[in-house]
């Protein structure tokens, strides 16, 4: 029984090759059947999460094992990727990438990010990431015609196998210094950091760095932008939400005993902090300057990189997770609504393309402005929300100077969020920015949003407390 | 009649029904606007027929919020809880009453967009409601926040020329402080679940678990930030004038009558209910401000050359007196603070109607463009004397009956502040007054303008109702004052007697103060 375990990431896997077969034998018009083939095996490992719950399955002698926080994560990849295959139905043909490589390479990145999420054993992670990462790279390339994305692919590449170097080195040293690779080595190694060895915190500094690049935060988040504005925008929405969320789940299950640990803690809670801070004011002071909406939301996604930290940093598991889920949805939401601007030939709508949308398409306009309400934490949305509980958790653990930059950092972007709905309400149209109509694809994914931003503000009560039920002997 | 209405959850259908009203409106076809402004009026005026209810129910000799509604919302001390004591019945009454009238106010005044305005104006009414209403923080915090947004647009988008720059620096200075207040919010929920094992943001249970005096330091200091660039206080004031003189006449007469009340009104809940110690403290420092805000605010006033700005530096001038009155922390004055809200509210929305009803006409605000409109605009002429003389003072008229109170109230707590004070009885006269004469007497501008006519139907019946409560609040303030005496009292006692009265009525609560100060100290 034991194998099924491996069940979800294997419905992930059977359906990247299904749609990687239908899409190289069937040829012409297979698109529609390999994205069929890829919601039809994401739904199936939906089913599998949802059944393994309170299971605690467990394989290859613990080192695989679907906890609620795996688990709970898994379905917040699956959710992502369903949106990003139907968001792609429409948008591929479009700006001419294959939909068939699309879906295949999104659902092995899936696949590894489940790897990584549901493993406390450093090389079964780092295999995770591996998987993750080869499929990215090529997912930013994607559309080939645009040399944006031929450059983010490349940028993704380098930048990605530099800090896959740093993680192995680190992984390397630790290695040496204990002979063991599960997290709990180096928590279990001694109280207080004189007691690790200094090969051991250098090991471990390195594959923070590692991590650090992999989720985007400062000073590692220079390729972040350019990745993010270049590649195809549902691919986009993929990788400002999953590859982060699975790396914020490795990093709260590596550094909560670090930082809650009496004596590791006077070490890692700055430095943590330091880079959360130096995080959410890089990104969101740089967001304030674009003129891009595209860019401006991939600053956005850096600067939400730091709040998260802070849930990390006070060791608020049901924190985390309900902000990647409320932010999840509302990101999505965001990108999914700059999907449908078809510019001709230009990379992204610029603020002066997106003026006097709120005339021209109000339903349109009114769900930008909401996903960018929520993304700038103004109550009643689901972004208000996440950031109340990870914000009042990190108070009630006292580290109140960290949330008063934290909020502070949230005024920053309320500026640059503002800056768009003023263009969309405020500001007469100037140029024709045409928007893709009768995508049904597209605005089932914008209504899903819509429903989870406000549902997640208003209403979260189940999910909620499925959340602090499944996580309560965790964290 | 009376048992159905006692049935009802009314709290909830006053603060929700203008959101209802909004959310049908989406579905409205837009382009019939005059369906559009029948179901926003509609809307709203049913909303007040229904806070009607709520005062011919209010129980005048209880100081305990009534009409309370709760029930669990997202768990952990975060629920749904509304009441109304008698700090807050005026202030909803206030705004259920003004959004009508600012609705029809703007039937020519707003054409473009007709539907999202009318949606919006509905939004802000429930923000409005709720901030009165809430008996729960993290409730009063949502309204709170969640207010700022359809003002934005208002401003944003029917706004003059530098509406834009008006409406970012409106939503950025007033989320400045409220964002210093989540974070003393955050801190007041772990105090409070480390003191007590139980989480609360109940009003009512934070007040009854005072906090150590030197956390209460801190805290105050986030909250009154928060309030204080709400009313606006010296030198907090500086969005006020640009909001208000960009602002479409509807919104700058909810954003002074309303909007500017929640900050004396957070002090008046929040303040000085859950920091009493810091409240007492700080008070001489805020006080002082006030008074540089009072003279300020009429100073400027009487520099202004554009009517609506004029408007808005007096405020900041009245506001000043309403902030002094509320921190001499004794009864006259705070109830004085209280009535003068209500005044303000009244005085304040009705010049800027009037001031909206000549732009309207003339297209201009500038002073100088006009010149005795009296000859032209008789019934306009009276109705605007009467809404000055109200917000100077004069006897007979309720914002005489107001200031008195708080003089009152400020001489007894210090002498000399009153004396500067007293001021702003001055300067109201004068730059009201002058005011007047520049642009009703003397000779017209333009004899051959034949744009200024007067009143029609639809403008008497938003300044008439005005004017008329106006009056009625100068002759019998008793009718009003009577329902907010034990709330007012329960406030002022609190301050004073907080420690014994804890001691005293329940030894529980001493020792849920003593772990507070112990956790404080570990803090």
């Amino acid at each position: 029984m034991a194998v099924l375990a491996l069940a979800p990431i294997a419905a992930v896997v059977a359906g990247a090759l299904a749609a990687l077969l239908l899409e190289a034998f069937l040829k012409k018009k297979a698109h529609e059947a390999a994205a069929t083939a890829a919601v039809l095996s994401l739904f199936a490992a939906g089913l599998l999460v949802v059944r393994s719950w309170n299971l605690d399955l467990a394989y290859f002698g613990g080192r695989l094992s679907l906890d609620p926080l795996a688990l709970l994560l898994m379905a917040v990849f699956i959710l992502v990727a369903t949106f990003v295959v139907l968001m792609s139905l429409g948008y591929a043909p479009r700006r001419d990438v294959n939909l068939g490589q699309l879906c295949g390479l999104l659902l092995l990145a899936t696949a590894g990010l489940m790897i990584m999420v549901s493993s406390t054993d450093w090389l079964v992670v780092f295999l995770g990431l591996e998987v993750l990462s080869v499929a990215s790279y090529a997912l930013a390339g994607l559309e080939r015609r645009d040399r944006a994305s031929s450059e983010a692919a490349a940028k993704y590449f380098l930048m990605g196998s530099f800090a896959g170097a740093f993680l192995v080195f680190g992984l390397a040293i630790l290695f040496g210094t204990s002979g063991r690779l599960e997290f709990a080595a180096i928590a279990s190694s001694g109280p207080a950091p004189a007691a690790l060895p200094l090969a051991a915190l250098a090991g471990l500094g390195l594959i923070l760095t590692g991590l650090f690049f992999k989720i985007a935060v400062a000073p590692f988040h220079m390729w972040a932008p350019d990745v993010y504005e270049g590649s195809p925008t549902p691919v986009t929405v993929f990788l400002t939400i999953a590859p982060k969320a699975a790396g914020f789940t490795v990093l709260l299950r590596v550094l909560s005993p670090l930082i809650t640990g009496s004596g590791t803690a006077a070490v890692f809670g700055p430095a943590v902090s330091v880079v959360a801070a130096l995080t959410m004011f890089t990104g969101n002071l740089a967001a304030l300057r674009q003129t891009r909406v595209k860019r401006m939301l991939a600053y956005s996604a850096i600067a939400h990189s730091g709040y998260l930290l802070v849930a990390v940093i006070s060791g608020d598991g049901p924190g985390l997770v309900f902000y990647l889920i409320a932010y999840a949805f509302m990101n999505a939401g965001a990108f999914a609504v700059l999907a449908a601007f078809s510019p001709n030939g230009t990379p992204g709508a610029s603020l002066a393309d997106v003026a006097g949308l709120g005339r021209r398409h109000p339903w349109l306009a009114a769900c930008l402005s909401l996903f960018l309400l929520s993304l700038a934490g103004i109550p009643p949305t689901a972004g208000f929300l996440a950031k109340f509980y990870v914000f009042s958790e990190a108070v009630a653990r006292g580290h109140v100077l960290l949330v008063v930059a934290a909020v502070m950092a949230s005024l920053i972007s309320v500026a640059y969020y503002l800056k768009i709905v003023v263009a969309m309400y405020m500001q007469e149209p100037k140029s024709g920015l045409s928007i893709e109509r009768g995508d049904p694809a597209l605005s089932l994914v914008i209504f899903l949003c819509l429903f989870g931003v406000l549902e997640l503000g208003l209403w979260p009560g189940n999910l909620l407390t499925l959340i602090r039920q499944g996580l309560a002997g965790l964290f | 009649m009376s048992t159905i209405i006692a049935g009802l959850p009314l709290v909830t259908i006053v603060t929700f029904l203008p959101l209802a009203g909004a959310l049908a409106l989406a579905f409205v076809r837009s382009d019939s606007p005059r369906t559009v402004r029948a179901v926003a009026l509609t809307v709203s005026g049913l909303t007040f027929l229904a806070s009607l209810a709520l005062l011919a129910g209010f129980n005048g000799s209880s100081s305990l919020p009534q009409f309370v509604e709760r029930a669990s919302w997202l768990g952990r001390g975060l629920d749904y809880h509304v009441g109304l004591d008698g700090i807050s019945l005026f202030l909803v009454l206030l705004a259920a009453f003004l959004t009508p009238l600012a609705l029809l106010s703007s039937w020519r005044a707003i054409e473009d967009r007709v539907k999202e305005f009318s949606i919006f104006m509905l939004v802000l009414e429930t923000g409005m409601i709720g901030v009165f209403v809430s008996q729960n923080l993290f409730l009063f915090y949502v309204f709170w926040e969640a207010m700022l947004v359809p003002m934005y647009f208002l401003i944003g988008i029917w706004g003059g020329r530098r509406r834009i720059y008006a409406t970012m620096k409106f939503v950025l200075f007033t989320m400045f402080g409220s964002l210093l207040m989540l974070v003393g919010i955050f801190v007041i929920y772990a105090a409070y679940h480390r003191a007590t094992g139980s989480f609360s943001l109940t009003i009512g249970d934070l007040a009854a678990a005072p906090l150590p005096p030197g956390l209460q330091t801190w805290l105050f200091l986030a909250f009154a930030l928060a309030f204080a660039i709400k009313v606006p206080l010296f030198p907090l004031h500086t969005w006020l004038p640009d909001a208000h003189v960009e602002a479409p006449t509807a919104g700058s007469v909810l954003l002074a009558a309303v909007l500017l009340k929640m900050g004396a009104y957070g002090f008046l809940r929040l303040g000085i209910p859950l920091f009493p110690q810091a409240a007492a403290r700080f008070a001489p420092a805020l006080s002082i401000l006030a008074v540089i805000g009072i003279i300020y605010g009429g100073l400027m006033a009487l520099a202004q050359k554009d009517m609506k700005s004029l408007v808005a530096y007096s405020s900041v001038s009245h506001m000043g007196l309403i902030m002094l009155a509320v921190f001499s922390l004794n009864f006259e004055a705070v109830e004085g603070a209280l009535y003068q809200m209500l005044n303000h509210g009244l005085s304040t929305g009705a010049l800027f109607l009037c001031v909206g009803i000549l732009y309207e006409r003339t297209h201009t605000r500038l002073i100088a463009d006009y010149g005795g409109v009296a000859a032209r605009m008789p019934v306009f002429s009276g109705l605007f004397l009467m809404a000055m003389l109200s917000s100077a003072g004069l006897p007979g008229l309720n914002g005489f009956v107001g200031e008195i109170l708080c003089f009152f109230g400020i001489f007894t707590a210090n002498k000399v502040l009153a004396a500067l004070a007293v001021s702003t009885a001055i300067l109201s006269a004068a730059y009201l007054l002058w005011l007047y004469r520049r642009v009703m007497n003397g000779p017209l501008k333009d004899p051959d303008d034949d744009r200024l006519r007067d009143l029609d139907r639809r403008e008497l019946a938003v300044l008439v109702p005005v004017i008329v409560l106006t009056v009625f609040m100068g002759l019998f303030p008793g009718t009003i004052l009577r329902k907010m005496d034990a709330s007012v009292a329960r406030t002022i006692e609190a301050l004073r007697t907080r420690p014994a009265v804890a001691a005293t009525m329940n030894p529980a609560g001493l020792a849920t103060s003593e772990a507070a100060r112990v956790t404080g100290s570990e803090r």
